[in-house]
């Protein structure tokens, strides 16, 4: 079962994706992995990212068990214990960690995340991705920057197409594309 | 008259190919211009209309007057509205969402956005069906 939860800055999109992965858990065991694409802070320099992070681990609770992977998200899902339920925070990282800090071409990427959502079919996990709508504001002239946006895109649709819940978040208000609204949360 | 709005690269085209056939293209990234629409529109087809933003972008450069170029849009619009019921036609307007990014730090770029977004409602208040494109997924508004 796959999930794919996106929505603007600070829409509540990760809280909602939090409370759908417990939610799987707590209906069929398992551990609770976080597959987080963000460094550890000790790795990284960036003092509002050390924040960033820290807030969400807060706000989390201390009942999961973190996987730290900015790219390689295919090796990381292999640690996942058989049953598990596994949320990936978020696409959006992951996008950019994989065109500018990793030798992976938009193609080899894209089936690397194909990969581990047959792998999270295969073996029965469930996958809950994050990430972030960037596509809705003015279009950046920086060829770069379109670059990024369609590749995320691209990402995007591969995941909805494949999801089976697929929810966009607007100021903290689910809103179901894709199947149903699960009793809880 | 038939909206379909949505983000970069979302899949607004492929939403407009799923649901209409003899498509008539009239698309500003290949270079057409905004009035030579009739040209395009055959009695037939679903006539499509993509690049609003680039015609936007073109007609503010040389008018200061926000609230002229509106209404100029606006008047386009109702001849499309014509002409859909003149000729045997459908018309369909692609439209880019661009307003929920921040502000935009050059005057020129807020001006785009706010005709952008007023163009999207005026072309909505007009049309038949309303649709929004989310990373691929279709959700008929209206």
């Amino acid at each position: 079962m796959i999930a794919f939860v996106s929505g603007g800055a600070r829409s509540g999109k990760s809280r909602h994706a939090e409370a759908l992965a417990r939610s799987w858990q707590a209906e069929r065991g398992g551990g609770l992995y976080y597959l987080a694409t963000a460094r550890a802070p000790s790795m990284t320099a960036d003092a509002e990212m050390t924040r960033r992070i820290a807030r969400h681990r807060r706000e989390r609770g201390d009942d999961w068990m973190t996987l730290e992977e900015p790219v390689a998200i295919d090796t990381a899902l292999a640690q996942v214990a058989d049953r598990g339920t596994v949320l990936l925070d978020c696409l959006t990282l992951w996008a950019s960690q994989v065109l500018y800090a990793s030798p992976l071409d938009e193609g080899a990427a894209v089936a690397m995340l194909r990969h581990v959502m047959h792998e999270a079919r295969a073996r029965q996990l469930r996958l809950v991705v994050v990430s972030n709508d960037v596509n809705e504001g003015l279009p950046n002239h920086d060829a770069e920057v379109q670059r990024y946006v369609a590749f995320l895109q691209r990402l995007h649709r591969l995941v909805v197409t494949e999801a089976e819940l697929v929810v966009q978040v607007i100021a903290g208000v689910p809103v179901y594309w894709k199947g149903e609204r699960p009793c809880t949360p | 008259m038939h909206c379909v709005i949505g983000g970069a690269y979302a899949g607004k085209r492929d939403a407009v190919r799923a649901r209409y056939d003899a498509l008539a293209w009239h698309s500003a990234y290949a270079g057409a211009e905004l009035e030579d629409w009739k040209k395009r529109a055959l009695p037939g087809t679903t006539l499509v209309l993509e690049g609003w933003e680039q015609w936007l972008a073109t007609a503010l450069a040389d008018n200061g007057d926000d609230d002229r170029l509106r209404q100029r849009f606006t008047e386009t619009l109702d001849a499309l509205i014509s002409a859909e019921r003149e000729r045997d036609l459908r018309v369909v307007l692609i439209l880019l969402e661009m307003g929920r990014g921040i502000v935009p730090i050059a005057a020129i770029d807020r001006r785009l956005r706010d005709l952008a977004g007023w163009l999207a409602q005026d072309a909505s208040e007009r049309a038949e069906w309303v649709s929004y494109v989310w990373h691929g997924l279709v959700k008929d508004l209206r």
